[in-house]
């Protein structure tokens, strides 16, 4: 599938970066980097029950209600909705921090799930294929209208801003994007956190990635399970601990994950592990067949082991060509692989991120998922409405001390150049 | 007895049905992100510091004569990436019934619990960690780790008295460090492999070894019965209250990940976690190594 892999660019994007860009992707921000929060950051959970899903398959039986997380000011006040990365839920810590700075500065916070995740996909999208930034983002307007209008009464929202980080910053422009020509809810500024620029040239440097450093299919797993496992038995038995806890691991990644490679394994893997719920739910709502059989589909009760040791050797390629494409082209006519390829780059908002003052972006000269060419294509379409910092990686500096205030000023229209 | 198994019908019949609401929405107890950074850092702070030692003693040591340490393992001695789990249907059966029973009644619970003041809560969670400490006792010996023993039965003594009860943790302030162990650590010091995996209703994942050192645990907590606690009527509600403290305290939640591979997740965390424990009890002698066939945890 030649389209996947475009042709090499000069840049991270996604061979082994620097180290201190993979140590900040993996380790976050350091808590002497981080911005003050506040003390107290109120929480609700609503499970939302939406008529346009899919019937829910047995084996997601638990996925039946979108959960979603709010946070409510006492007094009117705008409403900030955060959508996650890849594959995450709606509470992910990198949520909290966001959700916890928005609610300090005066929000009311709505965080959300990926629609790449799993929970999403069974309760909120209409088609069970996620991935396809239109479709996605359609499928996240849609339930937001009905989260807004079953918000608690005595919730009185002044104004709707939007972000996401990472695949999350493209949902959420793209969801302003949709909102501008429906204007159903007149959602007022949106920001990218790390946004990908081409969501198939991401996650196939990511593929690559994994190639790299754990070879094909599933072996490669097994090794660096081996090996990271000796790692910590031998750091455990060299302490005087009487638990394996929390602590210890804290304490054990820093001295597990050194080299370069170890922290691109460390990605590589994280990220296909996410993938292994998004092809699994796929498979299963196409009936593609790849590893679910369409007439015979796994049952509660039934072992998922071996169909999780099979999906960790594929790579997205292979969720492309024998699930999303084929049930993509089968529902749009005229369209091809190809074009399926280019309706995933954040092009296809090019004229509104371009023009439109509302829309906003903070990533890293370091990111991972970037190539040079996509961070150039990002500074010249955004100008001055984009902040690039120096280091941090892929998310390695949210919540830092510059990023925190920097978002606020964003969305709040503070910032140089923007628009009321 | 006929009221008290009506009540758990009913808790049961609970678990299976739920609001037909489009939205439903559940309170949570407040995030406190300033205090969470700050305990963050503080961790930070104690881990460089604990490392600086580190390196320091390395550097001394490297300067004086080997000392003998435990053979250190190799990939040859690491489990199968696979988990033994013979009664694989049972468990997921009872891994659906622990979410459904999480979700309806347990979390529930604790969360409500969650919003008595902290004082409160920090008196009954060192209640009943310091009668923990009558089972760590018996274990410890039987494990011949004496030394430990000793830090157990004083911190028993201790916070009997001083701590009034069990309420305060004063011993911790002696630099006596709570290190709760069970019977079937006992087991493991002996050399007992943990077993097929097991998950136990309401109490959630284990191993076959596991479940039987819960079981001789509270036996000997119930044959002992410290303050008469253990038997006649006021024994449900502490044991109830114990289970909530518990709850309370663990910050799991069944499903958050939405995965349908969490079964497979879970069970593979804990049997390895278990292992690297059972393997930090082996210091002294080199452990058995085990082929890439043999499933984990058999």
């Amino acid at each position: 599938m030649p389209a996947l892999t475009p042709p090499p660019a000069p840049g991270p994007a996604t061979g082994l970066a620097d180290l201190s860009a993979l140590r900040a992707t993996v380790f976050g921000t350091m808590p002497q980097d981080r911005a003050p929060l506040p003390e107290l950051v109120p929480l609700m959970e609503m499970d939302v029950d939406l008529p346009w899903k899919r019937p829910l398959p047995d084996v997601l039986w638990f996925d039946k209600r979108l959960r979603v997380w709010f946070s409510a000011q006492k007094h009117p006040a705008p409403l900030a909705i955060v959508i996650s990365g890849t594959g995450s839920d709606g509470n992910t810590s990198k949520l909290s921090t966001l959700r916890a700075a928005l609610y300090g500065a005066g929000y009311h916070v709505l965080t959300m799930p990926s629609p790449t995740n799993p929970g999403f996909i069974a309760s909120a999208s209409s088609t069970g294929v996620a991935g396809d930034l239109l479709q996605d983002g359609a499928d996240l307007y849609a339930a937001m209208q009905v989260i807004i209008a079953h918000l608690p009464a005595k919730v009185r929202v002044t104004d709707i801003d939007i972000l996401g980080y990472s695949l999350g910053g493209a949902n959420a422009a793209v969801v302003k994007s949709l909102d501008a020509d429906q204007q159903k809810l007149h959602i007022h500024r949106a920001l990218m956190i790390n946004p990908p620029v081409s969501l198939f040239a991401s996650v196939g440097g990511l593929d690559k990635l994994y190639a790299i450093t754990l070879g094909n299919g599933d072996e490669g797993v097994e090794r660096f399970y081996q090996k990271l496992y000796v790692q910590l038995a031998n750091l455990y038995r060299a302490s005087d601990r009487s638990e394996l806890d929390e602590d210890f691991l804290l304490g054990a990644a820093a001295t597990v994950l050194r080299t370069q490679e170890e922290f691109s394994t460390a990605i590589a893997l994280t990220f296909r592990l996410a993938l292994v719920n998004l092809f699994f739910a796929g498979d299963l709502y196409a009936g593609t067949g790849v590893v679910v059989d369409p007439r015979h589909p796994p049952k509660v009760g039934d072992s998922l082991a071996e169909t999780a040791r099979i999906l960790r050797g594929k790579p997205f390629s292979e969720y492309f060509t024998r699930v999303f494409a084929p049930y993509y082209l089968q529902r749009r006519p005229n369209s091809t692989e190809a074009s399926l390829i280019a309706q995933n780059r954040l092009d296809v908002i090019g004229d509104a991120l371009r023009n439109n003052p509302d829309y906003y972006v903070q990533t890293n000269s370091d990111d991972l998922i970037l190539d040079t060419s996509e961070l150039a294509w990002l500074k010249d379409t955004l100008g001055t409405r984009i902040k690039v910092y120096d280091h941090g990686g892929h998310l390695g500096n949210l919540g830092d001390k510059e990023q925190i205030p920097d978002m606020l000023d964003m969305l709040g229209g503070r910032w140089p150049g923007s628009a009321p | 007895m006929r009221n008290r198994s009506s009540l758990i019908l009913l808790l049961v019949a609970l678990t299976g049905c739920a609001s037909q609401a489009t939205v439903q929405t559940h309170y949570w107890p407040p995030e406190t992100p300033a205090a969470d950074n700050a305990a963050d850092l503080e961790k930070a702070m104690a881990m460089s510091s604990v490392s600086a030692a580190d390196q320091g003693k390395d550097a001394k040591s490297a300067g004086q004569a080997p000392t003998v340490e435990a053979p250190r393992l190799t990939l040859a001695d690491a489990p199968s990436i696979e988990t033994y789990d013979p009664w694989g249907r049972f468990n997921r059966g009872v891994y659906r019934f622990n979410t459904r029973f999480d979700e309806a009644i347990f979390l529930p619970v604790a969360n409500g619990y969650r919003r008595l003041p902290l004082p409160v809560r920090t008196g009954v969670h060192n209640f009943f960690a310091n009668l923990r400490e009558i089972p760590s006792v018996i274990n410890y010996t039987l494990q011949g780790r004496l030394g430990r023993g000793a830090n157990s039965l004083g911190r028993l003594v201790i916070n009997s008295t001083v701590g009034i009860g069990g309420l305060f943790d004063v011993a911790k302030h002696l630099n006596m460090i709570r290190a709760p162990t069970g019977f079937g650590t006992t087991l493991a010091k002996w050399g007992m492999h943990p077993g097929a995996y097991l998950v136990i209703p309401i109490l959630g994942p284990s191993t076959l070894r596991e479940g039987v050192g819960y079981a001789a645990d509270y036996g000997a907590a119930y044959g002992i019965n410290v303050a008469n606690l253990y038997r006649g009527a006021q024994s449900w509600g502490l044991g109830t209250l114990n289970a909530v403290d518990v709850r309370a305290n663990t910050s799991f939640r069944y499903y958050s990940s939405g995965s349908p591979f969490e079964y497979e997740t879970i069970r593979f965390l804990y049997v390895r976690k278990l292992l690297i424990e059972d393997a930090g009890l082996h210091k002294q002698v080199a452990p058995v190594a085990q082929t890439a066939d043999d499933p984990a945890g058999k």
